[in-house]
């Protein structure tokens, strides 16, 4: 029994973040400003950092995890990704020319190359964090391959594609259960149990919220007009460019124009409405995904609230807002000064705008979003059976290449911390 | 005189409970541990004793505390003040990391890598050009132009070809002209396409490829056929140059280069690039006192007024409410040493010449049709 500890049962151990985040903002600070002197080279030291910091407040059953990773190691990845990629990319450039036939379709041939390509670099890069963290001592791993993760990925994608997207919340579950089911703690092997089905809800949320009200607007558009639509409800805009259309002023007063208006109206309300169920349905997800995940008899319980990853994008988007009306004032102000001392001060505006919002941005950033995410997940998992953890033992496999998350950085996928596992 | 004994070994020892891991499996030891001269963890089956030089700290929160011995997966934790102090005050390198410091050196060779890559890109990346072009076949020379065309016309608004048929004939019958005298130098290439768009801008383009793109402007602005024939004529001279050719090899070396220190390789930037350059960047001072050679030389061999060419940019100059972004003049700037070359070198006799009959000049002057 674990009285004194008030956890919530007695055979639960909780995961822990330490919400003092003393030191994050020079750290952020300087990674921002230091890339900026250094053309971006700095961004693999401070990723490291940014990763050293995060897993060392990141306790389970009271042991953090430790990031072992070195800046030099992502660098080096990156200048191998780029004797990798550049040939990739003269490549793609040189096809269009040796075939004509296939020009028509470079865009499309580059695209796939680069989207397998990116999905290939995000498995490595997984591997490389995944090796590079120890959690008492035991070095967690994964195995599987990067081309096969690729491949399931590149179907997965062409299958939501084909079915309008309603496919997207199984992709994220076959792919998920990959990742896990490759995932080691030591010789444990994870396992996952995701199911697609546990996140069709929230997902459908998107389909009744952006389109529910255009198809029922479209349906009494059709009603109105005794399902047969006036074909001259649509005439080109006068004096505008070809393909650009208005609805037909003859029908302003009418029910049809109103309900044409009013359709028109909800197409601009609604698709921007339905971005705002983003964070809900990564909220859903991440819960669904971290209850779906075992490893032997341990497994965890997630109680992660959708508002959790609100908050941290609102608080980010005031302060965001509140920055923009002072530099508005700050520039106003100054225009109106230099006006009056007849000196054009616009260039050194945007440089001083530049220096001092990129950092502010970098600093905001990772305080309030990125460490408010981490600590929504983080402490709202509780790792059930923390007993068997002691059966964990450590593998004899070495720390393998720290070369792997190069490409990832070159091709610009995926990020210093992935929420989730 | 050793220096294997810590400093504050004769300090009063330190102990403080703790959990150790063997670094073999995750399950805890509850253990004792005790800093005299030396660290020791002891507990049921655990017997540790560690020479407190050689002990690093792993990054924790205070007040929990994580030591092992350096490059060993074992660990101690702790959460007792005295003793991280304790540590702190005895293990000098208690938080040396193999990998920190080096910043300053890290900011230094950076840059001196971004300005060296600067460096090529400014300077050498055009010498490079003027090296590789002469190695550009013509067949992919002609295919460059095929795909450099389309993006040139989005970033000019995509404005629509001129077809009214009499007009198509006498600039063809123009083309034919020019294209016939430069035949005599043996200069002029064989699959030379010439199109003329509607926009309001007073410019003309040579592509890859023997392509050249007059926009009606300037048309519109011209006062005699000669002025219209001796702006194309220069663009033929960029054309039998090679100029678009280097032009567009100098512009994806150089953006490549860019988007690489800038740390942007999806290539994004640099198709923009690409096109921004071949548009407004204009070709070296060198490059455009050769074209305008060749176009007064193509001129009088066909029977044209040459200084026309000095004319057009004159009055065009001249219109500076009219001036845009892609104005002839901001990629051809005119200076008075310029035209007075231009004139020079037509000669006195060239302005009482012609080329186009007055019926061709007029059927030219409505290619566009009528003005919207
Ligand atoms: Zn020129």
């Amino acid at each position: 029994m674990d009285v004194e500890t008030g956890r919530r049962a007695p055979h639960d151990a909780a995961v822990t973040f330490d919400p003092r985040l003393n030191g994050l903002t020079w750290l952020a600070l300087k990674g921002a400003l230091l890339s900026l002197v250094t053309f971006g080279i700095y961004r693999f030291w401070y990723v490291t950092d940014i990763r050293r910091f995060f897993w060392s407040r990141t306790a389970v059953d009271g042991s953090p995890a430790e990031y072992t990773g070195t800046g030099k190691e992502l660098f080096l990845g990156f200048l191998v990704a780029l004797a990798i990629l550049v040939p990739v990319y003269l490549g793609l450039f040189a096809l269009s020319f040796a075939a004509p036939a296939l020009a028509p379709f470079s865009v499309v041939i580059s695209f796939v190359t680069l989207f397998l390509l990116g999905q290939y670099a995000i498995y490595r890069g997984r591997r490389y964090r995944a090796m590079r963290t120890l959690w008492r001592g035991i070095r967690l791993g994964q195995d599987g391959s990067g081309l096969a993760y690729a491949a399931r990925a590149g179907a997965w994608w062409l299958l939501v594609f084909l079915t309008f997207g309603v496919a997207f919340p199984f992709m994220r579950a076959s792919l998920e259960r990959y990742r896990i089911n490759h995932t080691l703690v030591g010789t444990s092997r994870m396992t996952s149990t995701a199911r697609g089905r546990s996140v069709l809800g929230p997902w459908l949320l998107f389909y009744v919220v952006a389109l529910g009200p255009l198809i029922w607007l479209g349906l009494a558009l059709l009603a109105a007009a005794d399902f047969s639509l006036p074909t001259d409800l649509l005439v080109p805009r006068p004096g505008g460019k070809p393909g650009e259309t208005i609805l037909n002023p003859a029908y302003a007063g009418s029910n049809i124009g109103l309900i044409a208006n009013t359709l028109l109206f909800a197409t601009a309300v609604c698709i921007p409405a339905a971005l705002l169920l983003i964070p809900f349905y990564r909220a859903r997800e991440t819960r669904a995904f971290m209850r779906a995940a075992r490893l032997g008899g341990v497994r965890l319980a997630s109680s992660l609230r959708a508002r959790d990853f609100y908050w941290p994008y609102i608080v980010y988007g005031l302060s965001l807002l509140g920055i923009f009306l002072a530099l508005g004032f700050v520039t106003g102000v100054m225009v109106f000064a230099a006006q009056n001392a007849g000196v054009s001060v616009i260039h050194w505006i945007v440089i001083l705008a530049y220096l001092v919002g990129l950092p502010l941005f970098a600093v905001l950033y990772v305080r309030l979003v990125q460490a408010r995410l981490w600590a929504a997940v983080a402490t709202s998992t509780v790792v059930v059976n923390p007993e068997e953890l002691a059966a964990v033992l450590a593998s004899s496999r070495g720390a393998g290449s720290g070369l792997q998350e190069g490409l990832a950085d070159a091709l610009d996928v995926g990020g210093a911390l992935q929420i989730g596992l | 005189m050793t220096s294997t004994i810590p400093p504050g070994a004769d300090a009063p020892p330190v102990e403080a409970a703790g959990r150790y891991f063997n670094g073999a499996s995750a399950r805890p030891h509850q253990v004792c541990l005790r800093l005299d001269g030396r660290f020791r963890v002891t507990g049921p089956g655990v017997a540790r004793d560690w020479n407190p030089l050689d002990l690093r700290a792993a990054d924790s929160m205070p007040p929990l505390m994580r030591v092992g011995p350096a490059h060993e997966p074992e660990r101690v934790e702790f959460s007792d003040d005295a003793l991280a102090a304790a540590l702190a005050a005895r293990c000098p390198d208690l938080h040396r990391r193999d990998e920190a410091g080096g910043v300053l050196r890290l900011v230094l060779w950076s840059v001196a890598a971004g300005l060296s890559v600067l460096l090529v890109a400014i300077l050498g990346v055009p010498h490079l050009a003027r090296l590789l072009v002469p190695l550009v076949p013509e067949t992919v020379e002609a295919r460059l132009g095929a795909t450099v065309e389309p993006q040139v016309l989005r970033l000019l608004g995509s404005p629509p070809a001129c077809t009214e048929a009499s007009g198509r004939a006498a600039l063809a019958r123009l083309v034919a002209r020019l294209a016939a005298a430069g035949q005599a130098d043996g200069a002029s290439p064989s699959d030379l396409a010439v199109s003329v768009r509607r926009q309001g801008t007073a410019n003309a383009f040579a592509l890859p490829g023997a392509r050249v793109i007059l926009l009606s402007g300037l048309i519109e602005r011209a006062k005699a056929p000669d002025e219209v024939a001796a702006v194309l004529a220069h663009e033929l001279g960029h054309v039998s140059a090679r100029d678009p050719t280097r032009s567009l090899i100098r512009a994806s070396g150089t953006s490549f280069l860019l988007s690489l220190i800038l740390g942007d390789l999806t290539g994004s930037t640099m198709i923009v690039a690409i096109g921004q350059a071949l548009l407004s960047a204009g070709y070296s001072r060198e490059a455009e006192r050769a074209a305008d050679a060749h176009a007064v030389g193509l001129m009088a061999r066909a029977g044209g007024n040459g200084a026309a060419l000095a004319d057009v940019l004159e009055r065009i100059s001249s219109d500076d409410d009219r001036r845009g972004t892609l104005d002839l003049l901001r990629t051809h700037p005119l200076t008075a040493e310029r035209a007075a070359a231009i004139r020079a070198l037509a000669g006195p006799e060239a302005p009482g010449r012609q080329i186009l009959s007055a019926e061709d000049w007029a059927a030219l002057k409505g290619i566009c049709g009528p003005s919207p």
